[in-house]
């Protein structure tokens, strides 16, 4: 057993792999931690890529893949890589769920065999406030999307962000009533806060946090290996470092093995005490 | 053997050709490289790679750093490499250590190539080790026989291993630093001047 199997198994290491499929999206969401807009540019993780990352931490012990971006979906790739991904883990998918038409939605019709589910953002049971957030009509087009994801038998979550003051204990409540009208039930419903990152730290919304206080996940992108999908994130267009734990990606043991020997406490830098002039 | 460019200390600086890493963007893996502000520039430009930081900086500390070769003689190491692949950067910091390093000034600059280093450095042990340093650093294909014959005579195996391992991972960082532009310091340059050194 792997040092990281043993770690998943303990507890002491997060089992999710995530990758960042793409940053560019058909959305512009005013908290976007990528600054994703539909012409940024795309940073894409090859599909193969994708496919050997799953691979290697399913050999890893790695328990589960999530796929992130920018907006999957705008790949006309994915759900074949979805397909070929899950047969290594189960896979959680991350997506703005606009893009679901019909001829996207027979594509992924496959996938409710496999263990691949959505998760779909949806911020407040009020579509006006909502919108305000994620762009125009972004509420009547999710829950359009919902119910022909789920009749196809695709297993739906929705993840709702937003800020403490902006949900209260009423929007909760009614948030919830909708997700259950809609068929996800409360276990695949999650509500997260803003991360003061990106487009968010520009415009002030969310908290700001320290690595220690955001789950160590092994998150990867084409720009390397990062501490959580928090990690590679963007801010006035340049790439964020202050998570990066690798450039090297191949093979995932080797960014693994760094972000577990940063999560057992063996902390990085006591060489700086050299003084190279 | 005068071949080092002398640099105007009054032109201004260029900016490096990579970004150097700071407090807010230095990488999990080399934030305590960064956690009293802003390290040096090798230091700085090593972040950008965290996993190659993460070996290479622990390496160019022991190769470097205190061992048991003596200081004086790791700094004339050094110093000559430096000076003979015209690296600015290193030049500049490691006159300044070698000085520390109780280094006369015409030693100094005469490793710098200011001076003849023959008519410098009399002890037989350092004027092979001067040779080896030049033929090292400078030569292609093998040492001559002379050379390398007045280097084991006068140092042991180990130091001779490691005496050319320093000159290697010196050539690295003069490259490094010569190719990336990295400046010298404001403080290095400040003390340049004071010790009667040019830039
Ligand atoms: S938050 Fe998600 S949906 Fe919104 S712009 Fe960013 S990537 Fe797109």
């Amino acid at each position: 057993m792997s040092a990281i199997a043993e770690a998943i198994d303990a507890g002491t290491l997060p089992g999710r792999v995530w990758m960042y499929a793409d940053y560019h999206c058909n959305l512009a969401c005013t908290y976007c931690l990528t600054e994703s807009a539909p012409g940024v540019s795309k940073r894409l993780l090859d599909p193969d890529e994708m496919i050997r990352i799953a691979r290697e931490a399913a050999e890893l012990g790695y328990r589960d893949i999530g796929i992130t971006g920018g907006e999957p979906f705008l790949l006309r790739h994915l759900p074949e890589t979805l397909a070929a991904v899950s047969e290594y883990l189960p896979t959680l998918v991350l997506t703005n769920g606009t893009l679901f038409n019909e001829t996207r939605l027979a594509e992924l019709a496959p996938l409710a065999r496999l263990p691949v589910a959505l998760q779909i953002s949806l911020d407040s049971p009020d579509p006006d406030v909502n919108d305000e957030m994620r762009g125009p009509d972004n509420f009547a087009t999710v829950i359009d999307a919902i119910p022909r994801l789920r009749d196809l038998g695709i297993t739906v979550r929705i993840a709702t962000t937003g800020e403490p003051d902006r949900l209260d204990e009423d929007d909760h409540a009614r948030l919830c009533a909708l997700h259950r009208e809609l068929g996800v039930p409360d276990e695949d419903h999650i509500v997260r806060p803003i991360v003061r990152r990106g487009r968010a730290a520009d415009v002030g919304l969310g908290q700001d946090f320290a690595p220690e206080q955001i789950p160590a996940e092994l998150c990867i992108s084409v720009d390397g290996a990062f501490w959580s999908p928090f990690g590679p994130t963007v801010r006035g267009g340049e790439l964020d470092t202050d998570l990066l734990i690798s450039r090297t990606t191949a093979p995932l043991s080797r960014p693994a093995n760094l972000l577990l020997r940063l999560i057992q406490g063996r902390l990085p830098g006591d060489a700086a005490a050299i003084g190279i002039r | 053997m005068n071949s080092m460019r002398v640099v105007d200390a009054a032109a201004p600086a260029t900016s490096p050709l990579v970004a150097l890493m700071t407090p807010a963007t230095a990488p999990l893996l080399t934030r305590g490289a960064f956690a009293d502000g802003q390290p040096d520039p090798i230091t700085a430009v090593l972040a950008q790679v965290p996993e190659l930081f993460d070996v290479a900086l622990p390496f160019i500390g022991a190769t470097l750093g205190p061992s048991f070769v003596p200081l004086r003689a790791k700094e004339i190491v050094i110093l000559r490499t430096s000076a003979l692949l015209e690296c600015e950067y290193c030049v500049g910091a490691h006159t300044v250590v070698a000085t520390d390093a109780g280094l006369g000034h015409d030693e100094v600059r005469a490793l710098r190539a200011e001076l003849d280093w023959v008519a410098v450095f009399t002890d037989n042990a350092e004027r092979a080790l001067i040779g080896w340093i030049d033929a090292i650093a400078l030569g292609r294909g093998r040492v001559d026989e002379s050379i390398a014959t007045a280097m084991t005579d006068h140092w042991d195996d180990p130091a001779v291993v490691e005496i050319t391992v320093l000159i290697g991972t010196t050539m690295m960082l003069n490259r490094l630093c010569t190719g990336l532009g990295l400046p010298p310091g404001a403080d290095t340059l400040e003390r340049l001047s004071t010790d009667g050194f040019s830039a």
